[in-house]
């Protein structure tokens, strides 16, 4: 369970609710609550703004396609052994 | 990737790097307890050993963690068939293999399979923007994954993605 109450999306300000938008868009799945990676990184828009740039720029098509990132992306966390 | 073949696949291929990280980050530099084994006067079956480990890098040097299990060169060459099937193309490509295997060794911190996989990254063709994008994903999950953590969230994200119902390879479908 989460050290934290993870908030509803209703709870945060428009300027953090901007980040959920992005969030669907990326993911391309219509959630009934923001996943709570994305309710964490909107409690501070200034720091989950640049970071979730940050993963976007990483992520997107260049030498290796997005599907091969995301693999890349699941090996990291299985070594890093979490579970989320 | 919506099957679930290519992710058997990368976790089998994470946990051998893993394997052959272990031994040689454990046994690096001239006071390592272990010493590799010597290619003159090495047994046959350790000659044949390293011919097939320098045909699959195309390379002259054994990499270190082969040269120190051949003290028991049936052990070697079992580890050895099981890397390199692993990184042989089948599901997924040996470059996103090889990519992989360098982000498992980015993570893990083991210097020997940062520099052995950047370096096989290279000769399969990543170039340099390619090097850059496996770092920022390494980089930039190895930061999703400790705030998770020490939030302890809990996953929500697996129902997305389609369950594969195809049996196991040679087998059958329930």
């Amino acid at each position: 369970m989460a050290t934290v109450r993870l908030r509803d999306a209703a709870e945060y300000s428009a300027a953090a609710r901007r980040l959920f938008e992005l969030s669907k868009a990326w993911f391309n799945y219509d959630f009934d609550q923001p996943p709570a990676m994305s309710r964490v990184m909107a409690w501070d828009p200034d720091f989950g703004g640049p970071h979730g740039r940050a993963m976007k720029r990483a992520m997107g098509p260049g030498e290796f396609t997005r599907a091969e990132k995301e693999m890349v992306a699941a090996v990291v966390s299985g070594v890093n052994a979490c579970s989320y | 990737m919506v099957a679930d073949a290519p992710w058997y696949e990368a976790a089998l291929l994470v946990g051998i790097t893993n394997a052959v990280n272990v031994v040689a980050d454990a046994f690096e530099g001239s006071s390592a307890p272990l010493k590799p084994v010597a290619e003159e006067g090495a047994p046959p079956e350790v000659e044949a050993l390293f011919a097939d480990i320098r045909a699959f890098y195309a390379r002259q040097e054994i990499p270190a963690p082969f040269a120190l299990m051949a003290h028991d060169p049936a052990y070697a060459a079992e580890v050895w068939a099981a890397v390199k099937h692993a990184f042989t193309d089948h599901h997924l490509s040996r470059r996103l293999k090889e990519s992989l295997a360098f982000a498992v060794s980015l993570t893990s911190r083991s210097t020997f399979g940062t520099a052995f996989h950047l370096a096989e990254m290279r000769r399969l063709g990543v170039g340099e923007r390619g090097v850059m994008e496996v770092l920022g994903v390494t980089q930039m999950f190895s930061s999703y994954t400790k705030i998770a953590d020490t939030l302890q969230l809990e996953p929500d994200m697996g129902h997305i993605a389609p369950e594969d119902p195809s049996p196991a390879p040679g087998g059958q479908a329930p």
